[in-house]
């Protein structure tokens, strides 16, 4: 399918006292269209930097350091503010990290509603009036509840408004950040069932931030897997998480428990990810990595090692003998002094 | 086999926020945190308790403890009535039904070293100072914190999430309880350090013979700790047996659509729709009848009139449904 988006070699740092943290530091993946791109790595990977840089929306002291990000034939990175301000909430749009954030706790939901499709949208009331009920219904939410005020909703309905928004203006692609993980199972279900009827009946493109691999088995078409500011893996879903080619996509899959898979120890990745204050040289995994070799002290680059499955891994032309290693707890025990 | 630690018809009831309307006409409505809530743990065992936000599971865990005044209803330690113990007289119920905090971050002093942290608790208890140093070195073998010598004179901003978590746990392991309590152990954990924490759990109680009660809203993570789960909707116990048996056929309709709710690391899960509408009900005007009826795929008339009594299904399950 036609690419919607192309990330390439995306490098975002943030200044600080301290010097650059690199906190997106050499990122490429693409988003098909009509298509719903899990991004998961663990805290401070810099999944949220990412999305935000996408959408220009950064603080002052974030810049975007080198790469591109080609959207329907336009580089973000390069774009006009003016041009960029055009595409925002028309075909790009932004869920944030905290629902609250995206609701004006002030203002009546509808109202905020109204303001995007008025003045953004440039509809008349009567219009927008009729498209925020249908908004409200596309989400699950009662267009009654239009006249409540933020607080007088659950987090799952926050939500659910924070996603009307961003639909508001029949975006192509839309970058939420971990929607659904403050959310009860139940709510985080019904919320993960929107957002794939959206994409099926409107054919939107999504980019999932989360950390959660349940979540991107559940809802996902395609995965890309962070670690330290990089992206390590990417590839279709089946592929990535059935048969992951790096060792740390390997740890994440079975750290994590599976509610029909009874008994064995989980199996923790031991150690904590490097500051990206001053990342190390060579591999960023190679600290915790149970396979590293002399060669890891060297940068492994993102290449497509089967067909549309990309790794950065030195080994992971092996990774059909290193799976069942990385499976047993003995294998990451002892790997990080 | 008497529970070490035991909730017998619990209930808590809280004064809901108020409004105007309610204050002039001397209306005071009550939330019902607890409603009623009978549940026991044994040695060397673990009881999860699951359910939405807002059913009653710190509650419960905080009468557990005696942290909390029980509106009605009794704790029970070693089949023994702990209710109305106050004071002095609580002191040893306290050193052995030990509370692990859910945010490592916010239940360390920053300024304590990790030393420190740990011999409060021990003075508090009154443990002679000569066997303190022992207490504190068991306690960070059992939670993997080896050698001591590494983290005693550090402070908790010089630990990792998984490593201050650990501590927290030994906090809890020093006082050589019989019972924890964990709100949400590792819910504040990343993925890859969780199941460092889970491990460190699970090996502590089996070690110890503690009775163990998880609290989490997350079914996969309790299925993996705990061999008996509770299931909570609106302070109440809905369902509760072995856990195994319970995700593989649960009874309860609230369980049945809980258990389809939660995603599974693998592709191509047809978990088929989800068997529960709306949101959680007002927790001041609750339904009548049967709590969950508004939101029950299967309610019928009888429902709303009475409700459920809980009932021994099969041995070591319950559950309170009239479907059941
Ligand atoms: N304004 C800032 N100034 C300096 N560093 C920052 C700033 N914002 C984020 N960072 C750092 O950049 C890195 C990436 O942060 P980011 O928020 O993108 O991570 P994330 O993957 O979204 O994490 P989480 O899962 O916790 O939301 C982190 O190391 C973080 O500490
Ligand atoms: N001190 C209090 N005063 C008034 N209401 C309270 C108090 N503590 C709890 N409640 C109410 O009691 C109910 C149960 O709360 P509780 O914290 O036990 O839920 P929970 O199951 O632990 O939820 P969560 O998963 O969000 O932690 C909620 O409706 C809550 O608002
Ligand atoms: S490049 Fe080396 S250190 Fe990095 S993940 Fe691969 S084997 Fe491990
Ligand atoms: S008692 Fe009725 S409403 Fe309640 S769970 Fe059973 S069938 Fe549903
Ligand atoms: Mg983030
Ligand atoms: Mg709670």
């Amino acid at each position: 399918m036609a690419s919607l988006l192309t990330v390439r070699d995306l490098a975002v740092h943030y200044a600080t006292a301290a010097g650059p943290v690199r906190a997106v530091d050499g990122a490429s993946f693409d988003v098909p269209a009509g298509s719903i791109v899990g991004l998961v790595g663990e805290s401070g990977c810099g999944k949220s930097t990412l999305g935000r840089a996408l959408m220009g929306v950064m603080p002052r002291s974030a810049r975007i350091a080198a790469g591109s990000a080609v959207f329907e034939g336009q580089d973000l990175v390069t774009l006009p503010d003016k041009a960029r301000k055009e595409l925002l909430w028309r075909r790009l749009s932004f869920v944030p990290q905290t629902a609250m954030n995206a609701l004006d706790p002030v203002q009546r939901v509808g109202a905020q509603l109204m303001e995007v499709l008025t003045e953004r949208g440039g509809l008349s009331r009567a219009a927008a009036a009729s498209r925020a009920e249908a908004l409200f219904t596309l989400v699950g939410l009662d267009p009654k509840r239009l006249r409540d005020w933020p607080h007088q909703f659950s987090g799952g309905m926050r939500q659910r408004a924070s996603i009307a928004l961003a639909l508001a203006l029949d975006p192509a692609l839309m970058i939420a950040d971990e929607p659904v993980t403050a959310l009860d199972v139940i709510v985080q279900r019904q919320v993960l069932d929107v957002m794939k009827e959206l994409q099926a009946r409107l054919g939107l493109a999504m980019i999932l931030v989360t950390h959660d691999v349940a979540v991107v088995a559940y809802a996902c078409d395609r995965v890309v897997v962070m670690y330290a500011g990089r992206v390590v893996e990417s590839g279709p879903v089946r592929a990535v998480l059935e048969a992951p080619l790096h060792p740390y996509t390997m740890g994440l899959m079975n750290a994590f428990p599976d509610l029909e898979r009874a008994g064995g120890e989980l199996v923790p990745i031991e150690g904590s990810p490097p500051s990206l204050l001053n990342p190390p040289k060579g591999c960023r995994f190679a600290a915790r990595c149970p396979f590293a070799v002399a060669r890891c002290a060297e940068d492994p680059p993102l290449v497509e090692d089967a067909p549309d499955h990309h790794a950065a891994c030195w080994r992971s032309a092996e990774a059909a003998a290193l799976r069942p290693q990385a499976a047993r707890a003995e294998t990451w025990a002892g790997v990080v002094a | 086999m008497t529970p070490v630690i035991a909730a017998n018809d619990l209930t808590k009831a809280f004064p809901a926020s108020r409004r105007l309307s309610d204050l002039l006409r001397g209306h005071r409505p009550m939330v019902r945190a607890v409603n009623g809530v009978t549940l026991g743990v044994g040695a060397g065992r673990a009881l999860g308790i699951v359910g939405e936000s807002g059913c009653g599971k710190t509650t419960t865990a905080r009468l557990l403890l005696r942290l909390e005044e029980v509106t009605s209803g009794s704790v029970l330690f070693d089949g023994q009535d702990v209710t109305a113990l106050r004071g002095k007289a609580l002191l040893p119920f306290r050193s052995s039904v030990q509370l692990v905090f859910q945010n490592p971050f916010d239940a360390l002093n920053p300024r304590f070293t990790i030393r420190r942290t740990l011999t409060e608790p021990l003075r508090n208890f009154g443990i002679p100072p000569d066997q303190q140093d022992a207490r504190i070195r068991e306690a960070m073998a059992r939670v993997r914190l080896d050698p001591a010598e590494a983290y005693l004179d550090r402070h908790p901003h010089e630990l990792s999430g998984g490593q201050l978590q650990r501590v927290v746990l030994a906090r809890a392991l020093v006082a050589h309880p019989r019972a924890i309590i964990a709100d949400e152990p590792v819910s504040m954990l990343d993925v890859s350090v969780r199941a460092g924490v889970l491990n460190v759990l699970r090996r502590a109680r089996d070690e110890l013979q503690l009775a163990a009660i998880y609290i989490s809203h997350d079914l996969a993570l309790i299925r993996y700790v705990c061999e008996e789960v509770a299931v909570m909707y609106l302070g109440r116990v809905v369902e509760s047996g072995p856990t195994a048996e319970i995700i593989a056929a649960p009874a309860h309709p609230y369980t049945r659509a809980l258990v389809a709710a939660v995603p599974v690391p693998r592709v191509d899960q047809d978990r088929g729709a989800l068997p529960i509408q709306g949101g959680l009900p007002d927790q001041v005007n609750q339904p009548s009848g049967c709590a969950f009826r508004d939101r029950c795929p299967l309610a019928m008339p009888r429902c709303a009139e009475e409700a459920p009594a809980p009932r021994s299904i099969a041995p070591g399950r319950m559950a309170a449904c009239h479907l059941v």
